[in-house]
């Protein structure tokens, strides 16, 4: 697919079978990857698709099999043989998902940090040659500030934008090399991606060649011209990417049409509301109102910081409600704290896995018993073989792969992790589940399973609110989707459900 | 501070979505009835082959793919072997330093006889009542600092209860215990109300009580008036065995029975490994914390009556001697049994391990500094030792999966 094209533009980075193995799994499988020089060539895959397994093979901070082959800028070589001093000699230059910005520190000093201080007689700074040279950059990469500015007191984008001016200041010329990024704009904000984006658009319109690594399909396809395709480690396709619809890029990721991704919607949802909430005031939430009902899944959809997950936590008794009502089955409801949400029936999996569901060291049977185990604790001796046994019949229930239900749960992949969390609280039968984020950091397969669960949940009469950022998904996923923005619920929106019009409700201004 | 923080502190590390794969490719051949749902199907045969291709080169799937084939069930066996050498290797230990000892020319004559071994027992029951008590709070993630001192106020405490108070034996073993839950009160209600590590908390409220006793008896022990019952106690035997023995074997299987078969001992294994998802599977953290806090203060009161009753005075100065010890009692007993836990046998085996050596090194000719010497080594060693089976367990865990999004 690239051959032909490939030849008539010069290359800027040129990758032949590179391949990688762990631990008896092929991470990577003879990649073939050719980049332009000025294009912006997106790199997409699901989890373990081997995309960054390939950026840390051009970075040399892994090791290829023997075999493969690369080049860039003027240096070539057998990839098992690449380095990192390689790499930078070559030109490429890489920012990562969360770069490494000291915050309290001045721009000025930041870019320092990576390129070096200028210095005088007995190792003295040069301030007023760095800051010079600081301010050059600020103007020619259009960001206003000042070099003395903290890092700190600048927007999330514009941090993140002098993590790549600090990659590339030491170069010259902006048509050689490739600037490498790896998800960068998973840490920021909604608005500010478009600026960023924006960026990248006016470096590659000077000549720049960014090979962008991401799992955001609409802002892969917004920005790049040429878009990589990984699944399972190796290349499933080189396409341009004007003309090419999300559905079919997907289609491409997964390997299968998306609508057989998501269980079917169930039709005949209960009508009750379990859940109501009334003008509920806390953190961001100025006066939320919801109500969801029984056999329902309920998204919320908000941008980042919209009072999303504060809202969920305030129905769990885990974040302070400053006013408001809620009732759970028409009866007032008021938790002060886990505990009484739990006894109500109220169920709750957050955002963080890691820092806030997991017990790390602990076997997948005390994860799936955490907080039950008063309901094994009888007649002052502690049913240990009962716990066994549930957690067993656990594992099978909620399709959890794990040899067995002593292992310890860290050595689970994030998405059975995931699955032992939502079997920690569907087992016990809640009448209402709240979801913040549940597929995130987990692959497209385990994915869909959990989507399974929560599906299964419903139809025995549980209620759940979703709060997931990808707005695909909560289309895919929700029965309604209450769209949170100013800290209340501005709307209220059934299926048929599409991404495009959440986005829309999502990002839609006040004024509006 | 102990193994169970050490491991939530690594793994809390890990940026969350940096996940590995393994899902879908190391699933046993059992997963594939579940999977033919998945979206893994459609190219899991061609995953599934390659890594089949490639497996016999490969190191093991960490513990998930060691079941089908011939080399993975070697492989799982070995690491079962592993397993129970690391888990009686202080056990063993202690087997070889008994039988070095009671060869040893200089030793050998002292050691095996058995008045001296029920001496090493009943000798290390405050240090026991101590350790146990310690390990509550060292598994919700706390450590207790002040039990020496808080044992040392208990025994001056209780003698000056028998001695002015002329309280009868029970009376004063009881305030005894309660002197020390109060200490425990007090740690605990700092700890949870000021938020502030614990050890900072621990080591002041240590210092504190060193000095109310200091103030109290002006540095004098209190001799006279101790009961002649709780004296007899201390040197007393019950078929042959020291009536300390028996005080040591009840509190053991007090704290076991707290810790393995109550939901309060689950709750501590819970806090120490994240406080935050206790706290979001409805555990009240706080009080856990707080309640352990009570209870080692309480065992440490307990072990400041133990240690009125074989010293045979309320003696203002050797109670903090106590506290490094156990701390690194502590740490050897997570190296054996329930290896990376807390645990009562290991803690046990631990002390036993300490006592012998340093009782046969004394016998030896050794000057008294052997003590401080070998349990500072000890302490040192099995937290080396249980940060490098730490790191071995995670790199087992992460390797199959270093491909993250």
């Amino acid at each position: 697919m690239t051959g032909a094209a490939g030849q008539d533009q010069s290359l800027a980075l040129s990758v032949r079978s590179l391949s990688k193995v762990y631990s008896g799994t092929l991470a990577l499988d003879a990649l073939d990857l050719d980049v332009r020089a000025g294009e912006i060539h997106a790199l997409l895959g699901g989890n373990g698709s081997g995309k960054s397994t390939a950026i840390k093979i051009l970075a040399g901070v892994v090791t290829a099999e023997p075999g493969g082959h690369i080049e860039a800028g003027g240096q070539a070589g057998p990839a098992e043989h690449w380095t990192p001093a390689l790499a930078h000699a070559a030109g490429l230059r890489f920012v990562h998902q969360q770069p490494a910005v000291f915050p309290a520190l001045t721009i000025a000093e930041n870019l320092a940090l990576g390129g070096g201080f200028p210095t005088g007689l007995g190792r003295r700074i040069q301030w007023s040659v760095l800051h010079r040279r600081t301010a050059e950059l600020l103007e020619r990469y259009h960001i206003a500030a000042t070099p003395t500015t903290p890092l700190g007191a600048l927007a999330a984008v514009d941090r993140s934008r002098v993590a790549i001016i600090r990659a590339l200041q030491d170069r010259d010329e902006a048509d050689s090399g490739v600037l490498v990024l790896d998800e960068p704009t998973a840490a920021l904000p909604g608005p500010e991606v478009d600026q960023l984006l924006t960026a990248l658009r006016r470096y590659a319109a000077v000549g720049q060649t960014i090979l962008y690594v991401s799992h955001r399909l609409d802002e892969a396809l917004s920005v790049a011209d040429r878009v990589t395709v990984l699944r399972d480690g190796r290349k499933v396709a080189t396409v341009d990417a004007a003309g090419l619809s999300e559905g079919r890029l997907i289609e491409l990721i997964v390997g299968r049409p998306i609508e057989r991704l998501f269980p079917a919607v169930a039709q005949d949802a209960h009508d009750e509301a379990v859940l109501t909430v009334r003008g509920a005031v806390g953190g961001p939430l100025l006066g939320a109102s919801l109500s969801a009902r029984k056999g329902e899944v309920l998204g919320i959809a908000g941008l980042l910081g919209s009072g999303r997950s504060e809202l969920l936590r305030m129905i769990f008794g885990a974040y302070p409600m400053m006013a408001g009502r809620l009732t759970l089955d028409g009866k007032p409801y008021q938790p002060a704290s886990p505990s009484e949400a739990m006894a109500a029936g109220v169920a709750y999996v957050p955002e963080e896995r890691q820092a806030d569901a997991l017990l790390h060291g602990e076997s997948v049977r005390h994860n799936l018993s955490a907080g039950q185990a008063g309901n094994y604790f009888r007649r002052l001796l502690f049913r240990h073989g009962q716990e066994r046994r549930d957690a067993s019949r656990s594992i099978g229930e909620f399709l959890v792969r794990a040899t067995s239900d002593r292992q310890s749960v860290q050595n689970l992949s994030g998405g059975n992790q995931q699955k032992v969390v939502l079997a920690r609280w569907l087992r016990q039968r809640p009448r209402l589940l709240l979801l913040d984020e549940p597929t995130q950091g987990v692959d497209i397969a385990a994915r869909s399973e959990i989507y399974q669960l929560i599906r299964r949940a419903t139809a025995a009469g549980t209620c759940v609110i979703l709060v997931a950022s990808d707005l695909e998904e909560l289309a895919h996923a929700c029965d309604r989707v209450a769209v949170l923005k100013g800290g209340r619920i501005i709307s209220v929106v059934e299926q048929p459900l599409n991404a495009h019009q959440l986005t829309e409700l999502v990002n839609i201004s006040e004024a509006a | 501070m102990t193994p169970d923080k050490t491991e939530a502190g690594v793994a809390g590390a890990v940026p969350p979505g940096r996940d590995s794969p393994a899902a879908g490719r190391a699933a046993p051949p059992n997963g594939a009835g579940v999977a033919d749902t998945v979206v893994v199907t459609g190219d899991g045969a061609g995953a599934g082959g390659s890594g089949a291709a490639v497996a016999p080169q490969g190191e093991p799937f960490g513990e998930m793919a060691a079941g089908p084939q011939g080399g993975g069930a070697m492989r799982a066996a070995r690491r079962r072997g592993t397993m129970i050498l690391q888990r009686y290797s202080l056990v063993a230990l202690l087997g070889v330093s008994i039988g070095v000892y009671g060869i040893w020319g200089k030793t050998s004559a002292v050691f095996l006889s058995a008045a001296d071994f029920r001496n090493i027992a009943s000798s290390q029951a405050v240090l026991v009542v101590l350790t146990l008590g310690l390990i509550i709070p060292m598994i919700s993630g706390s450590l207790d600092l002040s039990i020496g001192n808080a044992a040392g106020l208990s025994s001056v405490a209780t003698a000056a209860f028998y001695a002015h108070g002329h309280v009868p034996l029970l009376v004063g073993a009881v305030l005894g215990i309660a002197v020390g839950a109060i200490i425990g009160i007090v740690n605990g209600l700092l700890v949870v109300l000021l938020k502030v590590d614990s050890f900072i908390i621990t080591l002041g409220t240590a210092s504190a009580i060193f000095g109310v006793v200091i103030w109290y008896t002006g540095g004098q022990s209190i001799v006279l008036g101790i009961p002649q019952s709780l004296l007899s106690f201390g040197g007393g035997k019950l078929i042959g065995i020291p009536d300390s023995v028996y005080v040591v074997a009840v509190v053991a299987l007090i704290v076991w029975y707290l810790l393995e078969q109550t939901p309060y001992g689950r709750s501590l294994h819970a806090v120490g490994s994240n406080k935050a998802a206790a706290r979001l599977v409805g555990i009240r953290v706080e009080r856990v914390t707080f309640v352990a806090f009570v209870l080692s203060g309480a065992f440490a009161g307990l072990a400041g009556v133990l240690l009125l009753a074989s010293s045979g005075a309320g003696n203002p100065l050797i109670g903090q001697n106590f506290t490094l010890t156990a701390v690194a009692a502590a740490f050897l007993g997570a190296a054996s049994f329930q290896v990376g836990r807390l645990n009562v046998l290991g803690s046990i085996v631990a002390i036993l391990f300490l006592a012998v050596n340093i009782t046969g090194l004394t016998f030896a000719g050794v000057a008294d500094w052997i003590n401080q010497l070998f349990t500072g080594v000890a302490l040192v060693a099995a937290i080396a030792f249980a940060t490098a089976l730490h790191r071995e367990r995670r790199h087992r865990a992460r390797s199959p999966g270093q491909d993250s999004p």
